[in-house]
Formats: C-alpha cells, sequence, structure tokens
C-alpha cells in the first residue's frame, strides 16, 4: 500500500461510569485532580459545583447526571478543563483522560461537540429552562 | 464650584487631541483635495473644541472654532467655493488656536487678543458665498503643541491591570497563609534541634567519662608504647560523639539562621503587601474622574429641558471636585438626567405660579455632591411642589402595592418609597402633579447596579430631595461574609442598615418577621431558600437587616464571619442564569465565595433555581406519578414501587420544587407529604387546586399524620386521597387502581 498523508482527528477520551466519551482535543485546557468542590447552591443537578483554578473559578460539570449514568465507583476523579467561547468548563472524568487519534474518515461514537454541550447545560433562567433533553 | 484648574486640565488633554486632528484633516484636504468625509471630521472636531473650550470659558478658542465650525458647515453644504485658498485661512486659524492653548498652559488664561479681521474675512467667506482675497501668505509650519505630561490610557487597560492586580492581591494572601505554615514548620524543627543537641551534649559528657572497655581498644602500634595513663585513648565511640556533637552545632547555626530568614521573608512579605495596597490605590484612582465633568454637562441639559418646558431654574452645583470611577461616571449620567428631568417637569411650578406662592420667581435647583468614606453622596433638591404622600398612598393601595391596612402604620418616608416600587408608574406620558414616580424604577435599578441605593424626602410644597449614595469605585466592594449551612457567602453592604442576633427574637423561625424600632420587617430564612435542610435548630443566628430605600427586610443566616473589601468577579456567560448572585470573590485560603443579590433574593416568592433534570424518556408508561416527599427514603422507596408497576415517576423534595416540574411535566397523579420545607403540602394542594390547568389531577396525601385534624384539612383544600405513612404495595396498588392510573396497563 502507498504511504498516504491521511488527515486525522485528534480527540480526548474521558469516562463517566462505564461510558467513554470524546470531545475534540482543541478544546481541551488542561486536567486537573479533584481537590475540592465548593457548591454552588441553586444550580442544576448537573453542575456538582466549582473548582477554584487561579483566582477564577471552573464550574464542573456531571455528565452521568445529564446521561443517566449509573455509577459504581469514583475511583479516578479527574476533572477535564474545556474552553469554549473564552470560558472554561470542567468535565467529571471517571478515568484519567487520555488522546486519541482517527481518520478523519472515521465515524465517531459518543462524541461530543463542546459549543453544543455548552448552549445545551449553560444554567437558563428559571423560566427558560425546558426542554434540555436529548443532548445528544 | 467645580474646580477650575481640573477641568483645565483636562481640557488641554483634550485640545491635543482636537488640534493633531484639525492639522491631519487640513493636510488631507490639501493632499486630497476637498471630500466630504475630511469635511465632517473637521466640522465635528471645531463643533466639540467650541463646547469643551466654552466650559472652561476660553472663549477666544470657542469663538475661533466656531468660526471653523461655520466654515466647514458651508463647505459640506458646497455653499461656498472650494478653493485651497481657503486652507491657508484654516491654517491661521488653527495657528492662533495652537498659540492660544500655549498661553493657556503658561499663563491659564488667553492673553493675545484676537485677530478681528481675521474673524470677519471668514464670516465674509461665509456669509457672501464668496471667495475673499486671503492677503497674506501663511507659513506652512504650525506653532508646536505644548507638551503636556499626560497620556490617555484606554479604561479597558487599566481594567485588565486591576483584573492582574487582583489575581495578586489573591496569590500575595495564599503566600501569607504559607508563611505562617513555615513559621510553624521552622518552630517544630527548632524545638527538635534543641532537644537533638541537649541529648547529644549529655550523652557525650557522660560517655567522656567512662573508662573504655579493652574491646574497643584502638589497637594501634603507636598508643602502646604509652600508658592509659600516659595518653589518652580515643575510642570509637568517642570519635562518634565528637562527631555527632559537631553536626549538631552546624544544624544548631544553621537553624538560627532559618530564623532569622523567616524573620526577614515575615518583613518582606509585609512590605510587599503594603507596596500592593498602594499600588491598587494608585490604579484606582488613575480612572478617577472630578464629578464636576459630569454635573457641568448635565446642567447644560437641564437648562436645555427647562426652555422647553418653560420653567426657569438657576442651578446650584457643589462638591465637583470630588472624584469618582469613570464607569460610575458614566452610568451616572441617565438617571441623574431622569431626576432632574422630573423635578423640572413635576416639581418646578412656572414662574406666574410661584410668585403666587410667594417663592422666588426662578426654580432652585441644588446638585451637591459629597464624600462620605468610600462613598459618594449626591443630592439633588428641588424648591418646587414636593411630593404628596397621601397621593403617593392612594395610587400605591390602587396598583396592589400596599395593603391599606399597613399603610396605617407607615411613616412619610416609607410610604415616600413606594415611587421606586416597579409598577407604581408605568407611563411615561401620565403627568401627575403628585407622584413622581415615572420611570423611578429604572432609576432604582441602575443605581443598585452600581451598588449604590436612593432614597427621596419631600416636604409638601416646599421641595423634595433625592439621596443618592454610590461607592467611589466599582472595583472593590464592601463585602459582608456570612455562612449558611457550612457554606460562606457574601453580601454587598451597601443595603444593609444593622445586624441583630436571633437571641432577640426566639420566634422568629416560626413567626418569619420580627418587631423592630416599631416596624414590621419580614424575615428570610436564608437556608430554606436553596437548601430543604429539614428545619435544623439553628442555637446561634443573627438576622441581617436590609434598607431597601426605606423597605426593610430581614435575612437569617447561621453566621457572621466579618466584612471584607474584595473584587466581585462574574460568574460568566455558563452560569449566568444564577442571578440571584452577582458573582463571587476568593478567600484568602482561595476558596470561593458567592455574592448574593439581595435585590433578588428578597423578591416575591424567589427560590434559588433548582431545575430538575429531565431524563430521556424511551419507555412507554402506563402512567406518570410525581411524589413529593422530603425525605430520600420516602422517595427512593415508593419510586421503586411505583417503577415496578411501569410508570414513570417524577420526584420532588418540596412543594416549590413539585411545582416546576408540574409546569414541564405531564402527570397523572400526585403523592405528596404534608411537612416539608419551603412548600409545605397544604400550600402545595392550595397552589394546583388553584390553576385551573390542574383541577382534576388527583392529589394523595401521604403522611405520618393521621389525625382527623389533618385529613380534613388536606381533603378541604381538594386533596382526593388520604395514605398514613408507612405505607405497602397493596394500598399502593389500591390506591392507584381506585385512581385508573394501572387499570389500563397493556399486556
Amino acid at each position: 500500500m502507498d504511504e498516504e498523508i491521511r488527515e486525522e482527528r485528534h480527540f480526548c477520551v474521558f469516562g463517566v461510569g462505564e461510558r467513554e466519551f470524546l470531545i475534540p482535543k482543541e478544546s481541551v485546557v488542561q486536567i486537573l485532580d479533584i481537590t475540592k468542590i465548593f457548591p454552588i447552591p441553586g444550580s442544576p443537578d448537573y453542575i456538582v459545583g466549582a473548582l477554584p483554578v487561579r483566582g477564577k473559578i471552573v464550574p464542573a460539570i456531571d455528565l452521568a447526571k445529564v446521561y443517566n449514568i449509573e455509577r459504581i465507583n469514583y475511583s479516578e476523579n479527574k476533572l477535564l478543563v474545556i474552553e469554549v467561547d473564552d470560558e472554561k468548563i470542567g468535565i467529571l472524568s471517571d478515568i484519567t483522560p487520555f488522546f486519541v487519534s482517527f481518520d478523519k474518515e472515521i465515524v465517531v461514537e459518543d462524541y461530543l461537540d463542546p459549543k453544543k454541550l455548552y448552549e445545551e447545560l449553560k444554567v437558563k433562567q428559571p423560566s427558560t429552562n425546558k426542554n434540555n433533553e436529548n443532548i445528544l | 464650584m467645580i474646580e477650575q484648574a481640573e477641568l483645565i486640565k483636562y481640557f488641554l488633554l483634550e485640545s491635543e487631541d482636537y488640534v493633531n486632528t484639525l492639522i491631519e484633516g487640513i493636510e488631507e484636504l490639501e493632499n486630497k483635495g476637498f471630500n466630504y468625509e475630511t469635511l465632517e471630521v473637521l466640522y465635528r472636531t471645531t463643533h466639540t473644541l467650541k463646547g469643551s473650550a466654552s466650559i472652561v470659558k476660553f472663549n477666544k478658542i470657542a469663538s475661533l472654532a466656531h468660526k471653523l465650525e461655520d466654515l466647514f458647515e458651508a463647505l459640506i453644504k458646497k455653499e461656498i467655493p472650494e478653493d485651497l485658498s481657503l486652507i491657508n485661512v484654516i491654517r491661521k486659524v488653527v495657528n492662533i488656536i495652537i498659540s492660544l492653548i500655549n498661553e493657556i498652559v503658561q499663563y491659564n488664561e488667553e492673553k493675545s487678543d484676537l485677530d478681528k479681521k481675521l474673524l470677519e474675512l471668514i464670516d465674509e467667506i461665509v456669509n457672501k458665498k464668496t471667495l475673499a482675497k486671503v492677503e497674506e501668505e501663511v507659513s506652512e509650519t504650525y506653532a508646536p503643541l505644548p507638551t503636556i505630561n499626560s497620556v490617555r490610557v484606554d479604561l479597558h487597560l487599566i481594567d485588565s491591570i486591576l483584573g492582574i492586580l487582583s489575581e495578586i492581591i489573591v496569590q500575595k494572601n495564599i503566600l501569607i497563609d504559607r508563611e505562617k505554615e513555615l513559621t510553624n514548620l521552622v518552630e517544630v524543627i527548632l524545638e527538635g534541634g534543641k532537644k537533638l543537641f541537649n541529648e547529644i551534649v549529655s550523652f557525650s559528657e557522660r560517655y567522656w567519662l567512662t573508662p573504655m572497655s579493652d574491646k574497643s581498644k584502638v589497637l594501634d602500634t603507636f598508643f602502646t608504647d604509652f600508658s592509659d595513663l600516659e595518653f589518652d585513648r580515643y575510642d570509637e565511640y568517642h570519635i562518634f560523639t565528637r562527631k555527632i556533637s559537631e553536626i549538631t552545632n552546624d544544624i544548631n547555626e544553621g537553624l538560627s539562621e532559618l530564623i532569622s530568614f523567616s524573620e526577614n521573608l515575615s518583613s518582606n512579605f509585609k512590605t510587599l503587601s503594603k507596596e500592593i495596597t498602594n499600588l491598587k490605590d494608585n490604579l484606582l484612582s488613575l480612572r478617577m474622574l472630578p464629578i464636576g465633568r459630569l454635573l457641568s454637562k448635565i446642567s447644560e441639559a437641564i437648562k436645555d429641558i427647562a426652555n422647553n418646558l418653560g420653567k426657569d431654574v438657576s442651578i446650584e452645583i457643589k462638591g465637583g471636585d470630588i472624584k469618582i470611577d469613570k464607569p460610575v461616571l458614566d452610568l451616572l449620567y441617565e438617571p441623574l438626567i431622569h431626576i432632574l428631568r422630573n423635578a423640572i417637569d413635576h416639581g418646578i411650578e412656572t414662574p406666574q405660579e410661584r410668585l403666587a406662592l410667594g417663592k422666588t420667581q426662578k426654580g432652585n435647583i441644588k446638585l451637591i455632591a459629597k464624600k462620605e468614606g468610600k462613598y459618594v453622596v449626591i443630592s439633588i433638591t428641588d424648591d418646587g411642589r414636593g411630593i404628596d404622600t397621601e397621593k403617593v398612598k392612594q395610587r400605591a393601595i390602587e396598583k396592589g402595592l400596599l395593603n391599606p391596612q399597613q399603610a396605617l402604620h407607615m411613616s412619610k418616608d416609607e410610604i415616600l418609597s413606594y415611587i421606586f416600587v416597579p409598577g407604581f408608574s408605568t407611563s411615561e406620558d401620565v403627568d401627575f402633579q403628585s407622584g413622581r414616580g415615572m420611570g423611578l424604577d429604572i432609576v432604582k435599578t441602575v443605581i443598585a447596579k452600581l451598588k449604590g441605593t436612593i432614597e427621596v424626602y419631600s416636604e409638601i410644597h416646599k421641595n423634595t430631595t433625592f439621596i443618592i449614595k454610590i461607592p467611589q469605585s466599582l472595583s472593590i466592594t464592601n463585602l459582608l461574609i456570612f455562612m449558611s449551612s457550612s457554606l460562606e457567602f457574601a453580601v454587598p453592604i451597601n443595603y444593609i442598615e444593622e445586624i441583630l442576633t436571633i437571641e432577640d427574637y426566639p420566634n422568629v423561625k416560626h413567626e418569619r418577621v420580627i418587631n423592630h424600632k416599631n416596624r414590621v420587617i419580614p424575615v428570610k430564612i436564608f437556608s430554606e431558600i436553596y437548601l430543604s435542610s429539614n428545619g435544623k435548630p439553628l442555637e446561634k443566628g443573627y438576622l441581617i437587616i436590609f434598607n431597601f430605600s426605606g423597605i426593610r427586610k430581614a435575612l437569617l443566616v447561621d453566621d457572621i464571619l466579618g466584612q471584607e473589601e474584595a473584587t466581585i468577579y462574574s460568574l460568566g456567560k455558563f452560569l449566568e442564569g444564577l442571578n440571584q448572585y452577582l458573582g463571587y470573590v476568593i478567600s484568602s485560603q482561595g476558596n470561593p465565595r458567592f455574592v448574593i443579590d439581595p435585590v433578588k433574593i428578597f423578591e416575591e416568592d424567589f427560590s434559588f433555581n433548582l431545575p430538575v433534570h429531565l431524563y430521556r424518556e424511551n419507555v412507554v408508561y402506563s402512567g406518570r406519578v410525581l411524589i413529593v416527599d422530603d425525605s430520600i427514603s420516602v422517595r427512593k422507596s415508593l419510586q421503586a414501587l411505583l417503577e415496578a408497576k411501569n410508570l414513570k415517576v417524577y420526584t420532588a423534595k418540596d412543594g416549590l420544587e413539585a411545582l416546576s416540574i408540574l409546569e414541564e411535566k405531564n402527570v397523572d397523579l400526585i403523592i405528596t407529604d404534608l411537612e416539608m420545607p419551603v412548600m409545605h403540602g397544604y400550600e402545595f394542594i392550595n397552589r394546583i387546586r388553584k390553576d385551573t390547568r390542574f383541577n382534576d389531577l388527583p392529589i394523595v396525601v401521604l403522611t405520618s399524620r393521621g389525625t382527623k385534624k389533618h385529613q380534613e384539612k388536606a381533603i378541604d383544600l381538594g386533596a382526593d386521597g388520604f395514605l398514613v405513612k408507612p405505607f405497602d404495595e397493596k394500598t399502593i396498588t389500591e390506591l392507584l387502581e381506585r385512581f385508573n392510573i394501572i387499570e389500563n396497563r397493556i399486556f
């Protein structure tokens, strides 16, 4: 076979319960150890709290609550920090996230679009907080 | 009046820009010929220059700029021929302006006289629309502009520096905490070192005196020539102890160096903190501008308004030299204009009326700024009609904002404060003489955004005074730190009037109101607003009394931790829906504290938004049941039981949560507890029954209160069934069949 320069796409894989999700590598800012999370009273249940990072806070999202995933145990708790529109949000991962690359042609499953995720999970005003189903 | 020197400084700063723009524009005209864009720029620049010069009363510059303005206007309208010789005239005028500016820098006034001929020449050009001959040639070069030791800086730049500084402050606080840890560590090491040293010294002293054993004798032929008494023999232990005590000595020296090092470090940190505070203050003052700039701008606008309304007013301004943060200054313009327009429109009488009332023909408006600590207080007083409290009361009652019983016990000032309530006056066109509430709720909102307060006082037929109190700077806010359910929160102190301890009000949790200084003040319990804490008894507690322009509300919290100055960060777009928070601050430990918006949480029926997450429904359920119970075990066991019967189950911790689920989901049956925090079962049932959409929705009460009294009350309010805890599967099944929930199951 000829050596072909194949275009690849890079992803970051993280885990929630038994499931794994992929998110584009470009949107990943950092991966943090979870030391202490501060609850934000009044926030939706999928926002477990905020993590202080360099004098600013990053909201931490638990996708288990969003996708109704059962969690056996919280083994490795990491926070995958992604950036959408200059704003950082964190996603809880039960595994240490790692990076993979696939051929551009391959359709990946369990792919999360950061922008879409951000918009869907953004805290809305009380009256408009409806129909946030069907995130995928 | 406003500090003249200060204003001149600003004028010079501005004029430099204008002159440069003019010079560039003239060059462009010369190079590209006359074109609309350049003329437009020149026209606008001369117009603003005229305005700024006349504020500081530099009339010569103002009239020169005026002439140029006329000339450019005529050129734009193509009223006069576009002739390059005009440029010489323009250049000459600009040169005179520059020399006048130089004179101002030197002598603080315009010295030289205006060249009348030149002005007449321009008039002639503009009026006769013919091109007059320019007699003399003007030199091509401009006189140099005075050097002014200032630069203009973009506000965003200062903001970003302030942002960086805030982070530095956080890091500094963390370092200072770390330094304490270091001091502790040094102490521990020092203690250990001392013990070690003493131990070794005493050991070696003891050992020194004990005779050597034969075994450990050093077999060195060199020593065999001497007897033990003739020569001190050292065995290995001797040598070892000596070495150890030397090492200990070294360690000891090191330790004392460490102590002086850590002491030096502490003093370095202290200096650093002081310098950082200095830096912060200096940076903040960079953004400060004298409020006089705003007030004089406003007084100009007001004169126009007064003229248009046929009122005659004189305006008195005091305290114009007080400085205030630029963003605050900018945001103050609208509310002040609003209040003043109201004062002229509805307050000040017509000259005829005033004379008839024995007042001076001219109405008087006073704009006074004062500094109170870190706040600026602006009072706006007019000597017009005043506000009729009776009419305000009537209107507030009419609009349903006030109930007549309450009104009986209210002081004049309290009633007056209703003019700020949203809905008091909505129509901008209604001119009702007494209630000057037009859009005042908007004014209040703006002031609140600036973390300020507004109050009103009035004597009918005599005067009305609005008092606005705002922080000098927006970047740093004074916050009260309090604790609730072991979480720390902050709230801006601007609305806080006083803090009371709960001990004096033993029944407050029950009654939800307190009687303080002859006022009945409603109380909200903070932990209840956002948590369903099951009424954990509060031994300690504080009541924070807020004063919202005369209307008082109290908030019950667990503990007060103190007061702090901090920068409030915004929560960002992702969390902006949580509008009960103004933002967050970071404590010296690096922990976030959420800043509560007091106005928001006291809003009618406010509860922290607790959206229940909705899962995707793939299965076809035979029915949907909503369980409302504050006990998680009841919810879970009942949920399991019902789900086993192929029912879709929604759960809620209290009535309020349940209501929000009802807004989003169709439900066939509600099973509710009676005793719950936030909104109890009775109220919940009552609310549902009041809603016509849910008239036929069956409600079953599930409670441990089995008495007839409880049952009757629930049935009275519209409950359809009654279940007493503990429940079993059989009763539940019977219940579901009774309401046809599981009858139509398809197998």
